[in-house]
């Protein structure tokens, strides 16, 4: 008997729940009524960690707030989120990133918080103009932006010393790299010193296309920005050379190191000198290495044109399907916000947008020598850092995966890199002028 | 003809069906909820662009047009699958059929032997062994190692050079062959020993025997794992996902990865449900083929022909 009224109750709050969305989502939150919200991230366990740790927080000073975290690996992240948002059920508050968040915007299967940033809930007076409109599409703020990053080459100063290298600093060119690794690898005996994989994703090869002073996408986004292949087949080339010659691993080798993570690569553990990430990259490694070194990626030799921008690291969306919107708008200002929760964050996720918990942190006197490093990178960066291009493409995922198709077929040397070029472009411009 | 109607009508009454109907119930319910519901969906799927996020616009032919005449990638694909399954089910067959006939013996240990040799299909299209797979033939894994040992040293291993990473994963697939080789075996118990004592007597040679009586018994049953094994092989999806995610070079991507890939990772639901489609047309062919050949070379101890 208790058992079937159980069910039927269950049952019955599920069914109300879902039918009467539209009036739920007008009443506001003060009225202290019970709201679970639903939220998702990727990250490592670490960001798990602390993110529940934060959401706990939270509920003990919101009681009638309760949450059901879904935190997941990068690796089929967004697989799973396409599916459940089809299905009508992606989380209330959902982690998101630059590669998909127009496609999603675009499909308005996310809200716009414009609504709550100009009732208050949301502040962003803060927040710098420029790194904000990143989350706006088609006049929606399709996602708050949470953290700013910044391409970085990291580096293990212990492999540098061992070599009698010089510490690179922000001047140091491309050619500067390549004999870096050379000495290494003559001195330290350390091949694959330069643990990159120039195919991971296409910001890489974004930064050299900006810094010789072209764009990768045109601003309709329908073709590629670049005009002459020439820019393309020398990346693939450069790189080719550096497989040939085990400064830089091959794809099959590059493959493995991946399984390690990152905080098991070859950088933290000694193996390697160089890697590409973002500017927390020492930060995510500190616990297993505390002398990585973050530094600019290196120039072009022959340009000077300023190849960096500051990107949205990743933003929070709340679903256009999500029940209690205004609840999940107040989390995510609390998140940005507040100087109790930023305190447990401690940049993990990034550097933070608001201004004044930048300052906050700086002054509290808590930050470890990584995040003071990756604080001060923003500002030795904006020296070399161009216009924020505008969000990625539709259909990023599909070049990002057409550029490591065609630049492989050249490291395994089945295609010139002027082929390869080609080849990108054709595909590329095919696929961007269908879906955009 | 018409006195039997009547008949029968006079014997069963409509409500003598409510029965049938509740006892076939859970099978139909599934069917149709679990299959036909689905199936129509996704046919109507095809003949439309829809990224699962937005209301699906009809499009009419588009998305097998495109696939035929555009993309490259899907004809990679298909030309892994088809090499995939063309090498695999042949071998895993005849791999099955040996350990099968060895297994028929009276042997005190028989049924020790024939779980060990069934287990590896239990578990082998598992994401675990997968994962045991890529350690063993990745780079830095096993094999890699031992060569390096030897003094052998490879710049990439068998999974990463796009030349031999396929054979990897069909060598797993031969791996599998445990279920064809059940049925293999309880077709051999089926065999009268008549036959085998008139041969011995009329002084036929093993190999002989093998070729006259065995196989043409066995006929049945290796038609049936034909067409059971080439169906599940066109499905390869797991080893390829997890061991190489179809590289290196999309050498290994086989032709549900890529549809697989279409829908979730390229948001291009209406194609790759096109995908699915033409891919249950390519199965329908090789079975009818496969039906149609069958006078030929299948003997039916029972039947007329």
């Amino acid at each position: 008997m208790a058992f079937s009224t159980v069910g039927c109750d269950s049952a019955n709050a599920e069914s109300s729940s879902e039918s009467g969305s539209a009036s739920l989502a007008d009443s506001s939150s003060g009225d202290g009524e019970p709201v679970t919200l639903k939220i998702t991230w990727w990250g490592s366990q670490s960001r798990h960690d602390y993110t529940q740790k934060l959401l706990d927080l939270y509920t003990e000073t919101h009681p009638n707030i309760k949450f059901e975290a879904s935190p997941a690996g990068w690796d089929g992240y967004f697989d799973k989120l396409s599916t459940q948002t089809a299905s009508g059920s992606m989380p209330d508050i959902v982690q998101m990133d630059y590669l998909y968040i127009t496609t999603y915007a675009q499909n308005n299967s996310i809200a716009d918080l414009k609504p709550f940033i100009n009732d208050g809930t949301l502040d962003v007076s803060s927040v710098g103009a420029n790194i904000l409109n990143t989350g706006e599409i088609n006049g929606k703020m399709a996602g708050m932006v949470l953290t700013t990053s910044l391409l970085a080459f990291g580096y293990n100063p212990d492999v540098l010393t061992k070599a009698g290298v010089n510490m690179p600093t922000s001047e140091w060119t491309w050619d500067d790299y390549i004999s870096m690794n050379k000495t290494i690898k003559e001195k330290a005996g350390i091949a694959d010193s330069a643990s990159i994989d120039p195919l991971y994703d296409t910001n890489l090869f974004n930064y050299w296309v900006r810094q010789h002073g072209e764009k990768l996408f045109s601003d309709d986004n329908k073709s590629l920005g670049y005009q002459d292949d020439k820019l393309c087949a020398d990346y693939l080339k450069m790189w080719k050379d550096l497989m040939d010659t085990d400064i830089v691993p091959n794809p099959d080798e590059f493959a493995q190191i991946q399984t390690l993570g990152l905080e098991a690569g070859p950088v933290v553990t000694g193996d390697a000198a160089f890697v590409q990430n973002w500017n927390n990259y020492a930060t995510l490694v500190a616990k297993s290495n505390d002398k990585i070194k973050i530094v600019t990626p290196p120039m072009a030799t022959d340009s000077d044109a300023k190849g960096l921008w500051l990107k949205p690291g990743m933003f929070f969306s709340v679903a256009e399907t999500s029940e209690h919107k205004k609840e999940a708008a107040e989390f995510i200002n609390w998140f940005v916000n507040s100087e109790e929760a930023n305190d447990i964050i401690m940049a993990e996720r990034g550097t933070p947008v608001s201004s004044k918990i930048r300052e906050h942190m700086v002054s509290s006197g808590k930050m470890t020598q990584q995040q003071k490093d990756m604080f001060q990178y923003v500002n030795e960066a904006a020296k070399l850092c161009g216009e924020t291009p505008p969000p990625d493409p539709i259909g990023m995922s599909e070049v990002n995966k057409v550029f490591k198709d065609v630049g492989s077929s050249v490291f395994y040397g089945q295609a010139t890199p002027e082929e390869a070029a080609a080849s990108f472009r054709e595909q590329t411009n095919a696929m961007l002028a269908r879906s955009n | 003809m018409k006195g039997h109607k009547n008949l029968i009508g006079k014997l069963y009454k409509p409500r003598d069906n409510v029965v049938g109907y509740l006892m076939l119930a859970p099978w139909l319910i599934g069917f149709l909820f679990m299959w036909l519901a689905p199936a129509v969906t996704s046919m109507y799927y095809s003949f439309t662009d829809f990224n699962l996020l937005n209301t699906p616009k009809l499009i009419g032919f588009d998305n097998y047009i495109r696939i035929f005449t555009t993309d490259k990638t899907f004809i990679q694909a298909l030309k892994v699958t088809f090499i995939y399954v063309l090498v695999l089910v042949p071998l895993r067959l005849a791999f099955a059929l040996f350990i099968a006939v060895l297994l028929n013996k009276k042997h005190r240990c028989l049924g020790l032997y024939r779980t060990f040799y069934y287990i590896p299909s239990i578990i082998g299209g598992s994401i675990a062994v997968s994962v045991v797979w890529k350690q063993i033939f990745g780079n830095k894994g096993v094999i890699m190692s031992l060569l390096e040992v030897f003094g052998i040293h490879q710049q990439t291993s068998l999974l990463g050079n796009p030349k031999t990473a396929l054979s990897v994963i069909i060598i797993m697939g031969i791996w599998q062959f445990g279920s064809s080789m059940l049925i293999f075996l309880s077709a051999l118990k089926q065999i009268p020993g008549s036959l085998y004592e008139s041969a011995m007597v009329d002084g036929a040679k093993p190999a002989k025997i093998f070729f006259r009586i065995t196989m043409p018994m066995l006929t049945p049953m290796i038609f049936f794992n034909l067409i059971l094994q080439i169906i599940n092989g066109f499905r390869v999806f797991t080893e390829s996902y997890i061991i190489t995610n179809g590289g290196p070079l999309d050498s290994t991507l086989s032709y549900v990865l890529y549809l697989y890939r279409r829908a979730f990772t390229y948001f291009d639901m209406g194609y790759s449900c096109a995908m699915a489609w033409i891919l249950v047309a390519i199965i329908a062919v090789f079975t009818v083929i496969l039906f149609k050949t069958q006078k030929s070379w299948v003997y039916y101890e029972s039947g007329e022909n």
